[in-house]
């Protein structure tokens, strides 16, 4: 499939696949994909930030790379790394058949594992419609942003023993991060920003619509209502979307069809999880929601 | 209303300008960003268009709203019919080989800062010595410049954590098989020597947060050259300062001259010597901050005499949740060194058990006792707390 040419086909695109944006975020990513830079999303967890590089996979019909960053993580996980064991077993092989044994046999593509910033790289230079998921950037150390920058800015990798492996046409990118720490400039700058706010109570609504479609609408209703006023209270950790949709999901397999204060008290833990995040809710009342 | 093409460029370019004189960093390059954007997404729908440039400028989230409001007010139809002289203006100062510094005044252009480092001599004699001893609101005005000095020249070394990442190591004992290959296909090829890795050392990041209140009024100006001075030897340190409210100050700390960065940090407070709601400031800094600043384990050095005027119960509360996300919780009160003194201060007491140490901060040998202490936070258990 080919990328929508508008920002009004783009959005549509999206809610098509189960995906309710809002208008600026519609925007910002069409403005990534037209003019090839990464889009780099902010905002508090369970927001739909990761969805986003899914839906585009599935509107362009291009793979989805995910590379999932912790802390720790180096080029050995994030580009390439040989395959060491086979290196060794080959060596010892062509030792044991008497020949000799040149560098260039141990050090090609076929000792080499590609991770995920390797893989999408060769894909987009085979043309292949690709859409590389760099998740919870955050979580990865300084040192590994450096590496990022060189990626984004030229979307090459140069392996010393094999090549250069350049994507003429690079893949769509799209990096999240939770903001547990700030994100150098000089990545954002090489990137389209969007913070991703939590979403209004009517959109709220139509993400349910979507996302657990048995539920009825008037349900929908009180959920995303009850779910603003939760967020407004003083809670160590406010609930995201996807708590909204598990939480529909728990009414619906409790065979609940509105919510009462004994439904939300028996599904508390879906949506709060804290111990005493679920004090404040019950010090606050769970009437209070309705 | 579609602008034509010269027309919008215009416009961005003293819209760019604008932006900059508010303080956004906005290289050329983004500028050609701005006017791609507004070609992809038409000027038709304001809205689009806002949201486009500020998908390209803003790198922040507490960018968002005063961009937006720049935004609105340059766009926002007046402004733009009268452009056309500003822009010419632009174009005769460009013309005339100046640089062209039209549209606004840039504002608050730094002077000049002089960076030649005083050399203090450091407790050099029995005068230093002796001030090394007396608490902070004892000092007359000489002896509370001599103090300031010794503050801003003590010597910090950092405690470390291990990192995550590894580094080659000879003594290491993880074998580093990717250099080991590199070695094998060298020229000592059949010997394979191992080579090996360890983990990397960290820095462990600190965090302070300062009680600025009337009641610490004549230890704040000695606490923030101590703070400043952590701030520049250590690597990984957030300040911030409260009384009624939390105010980060890392920025304004970061000059190195420590008289100007504290002048401009107290610039950027509000509520200097107010009362004190250190229940609140503790629970702005866990909610707004603790996620952003307050990952790898931090050492959380909070100081503050403990006279509170908010609820203890909040306090306690927001201690907890606190203690959670630290490594460790420093409580150094200015008043603690004191003979006769007990944590009796409504604050302090509430805190007090989500307190790992309580130490005493009046004087510079306190301070000095301090840095002691947080190069080897690493390892200690608790220990102040049972005082």
């Amino acid at each position: 499939m080919s990328l929508p040419s508008t920002v009004d086909e783009l959005e549509a695109a999206f809610v098509a696949n189960g995906y309710v944006p809002e208008r600026s975020l519609s925007v910002a990513i069409h403005l990534a994909v037209q003019m090839g830079k990464p889009l780099f999303v902010e905002g508090e967890p369970g927001v739909g930030k990761t969805e986003i590089a899914k839906v585009l996979a599935s509107i362009t019909g291009g793979d989805l790379i995910r590379l999932q960053c912790y802390e720790g993580l180096d080029a050995s996980h994030a580009l390439y790394e040989w395959d060491y064991a086979r290196q060794m077993l080959a060596i010892r092989l062509l030792e044991a058949s008497g020949q000799g044994v040149d560098v260039h046999d141990i050090m090609s593509e076929e000792y080499l594992i590609a991770r995920p910033l390797l893989q999408a790289i060769r894909r987009a230079s085979e043309g292949k419609p690709t859409v590389l998921l760099i998740d919870e950037l955050d979580r990865a150390d300084e040192e590994f942003e450096a590496y990022l920058l060189e990626l984004l800015s030229d979307f090459q990798i140069t392996i010393p023993e094999v090549g250069t492996v350049r994507a003429e046409v690079p893949p769509i990118v799209v990096i999240t991060s939770n903001r547990t720490r700030e994100i150098h400039d000089a990545v954002k700058r090489r990137c389209i920003y969007h913070w991703i706010d939590y979403p209004t109570v009517e959109r709220e609504v139509a993400i349910l619509h979507k996302k657990a479609p048995e539920t009825s609408d008037a349900l929908s209703r009180e959920l995303a209502s009850a779910m603003h006023k939760l967020r407004n209270l003083d809670l160590f950790k406010a609930p995201g979307v996807a708590e909204t949709v598990d939480w529909a999901k728990a009414l619906q397999v409790l065979g609940e069809v509105e919510l009462s204060p004994e439904a939300i008290d028996a599904t508390l833990g879906v949506i709060v999880k804290y111990e005493e995040d679920i004090q404040t809710v019950r010090t606050a009342g769970v009437e209070s929601l309705l | 209303m579609t602008p034509d093409g010269e027309t919008a460029a215009r416009n961005v370019v003293v819209f760019v300008r604008r932006l900059r004189a508010e303080g956004f960093s906005v290289s050329p390059q983004t500028t050609g960003y701005i006017v791609d954007a507004a070609t992809i997404v038409g000027m038709d729908n304001m809205g689009d268009f806002r949201a486009a440039c500020q998908a390209v400028v803003v790198t922040k989230h507490d960018q968002i709203e005063p961009f937006n409001e720049l935004f609105d007010e340059f766009f926002s139809g007046s402004y733009v019919v009268s452009l056309d002289s500003v822009i010419d203006r632009v174009v005769q100062r460009t013309d005339s080989g100046g640089r062209a510094r039209i549209g606004v005044a840039a504002t608050d252009v730094p002077p000049e800062v002089d960076e030649t480092e005083e050399v203090y001599e450091v407790g050099g004699g029995s005068y230093g010595e002796r001030l090394m001893d007396v608490d902070f609101s004892e000092l007359d005005e000489d002896e509370a410049a001599a103090v300031a000095a010794m503050l801003d020249a003590m010597i910090w070394s950092p405690t470390s954590v291990r990192s995550r990442r590894w580094r080659p190591s000879a003594r290491g004992t993880v074998p580093d098989l990717r250099r080991t290959m590199r070695l094998v296909t060298g020229p000592k090829g059949d010997l394979i020597p191992l080579a090996f890795t360890q983990r990397k050392q960290k820095q462990r990041p600190l965090i302070v947060l300062a009680d600025i209140s009337g009641s610490m009024e004549r230890y704040s100006e000695m606490l923030l050259h101590f703070i400043h001075g952590a701030q520049h030897r250590f690597h990984g340190v957030e300040s911030f300062v409260f009384a009624t409210r939390l105010t980060r100050i890392t920025r304004q700390l970061r000059r190195r001259n420590p008289t100007e960065a504290i002048a401009s940090a107290a610039k950027a407070v509000s509520d200097w010597s107010g009362g004190t709601r250190i229940g609140e400031a503790i629970a702005a800094y866990n909610s707004q901050w603790s996620r952003r600043v307050g990952g790898g384990g931090p050492i959380v050095l909070i100081i503050s005499d403990g006279w509170d005027t908010g609820d203890p119960d909040y306090l306690a509360l927001e201690m907890r949740r606190l203690g959670r996300t630290a490594h460790r919780v420093i409580w150094l009160n200015p008043l603690a060194g004191r003979a006769g003194f007990a944590p009796e201060a409504r604050g302090m007491a509430a805190a007090l058990p989500h307190v790992d140490d309580l130490l005493a901060g009046g004087t510079a040998r306190n301070l000095a006792d301090l840095i002691d202490l947080l190069q080897s936070a690493g390892r200690r258990g608790r220990s102040a707390a049972a005082q």
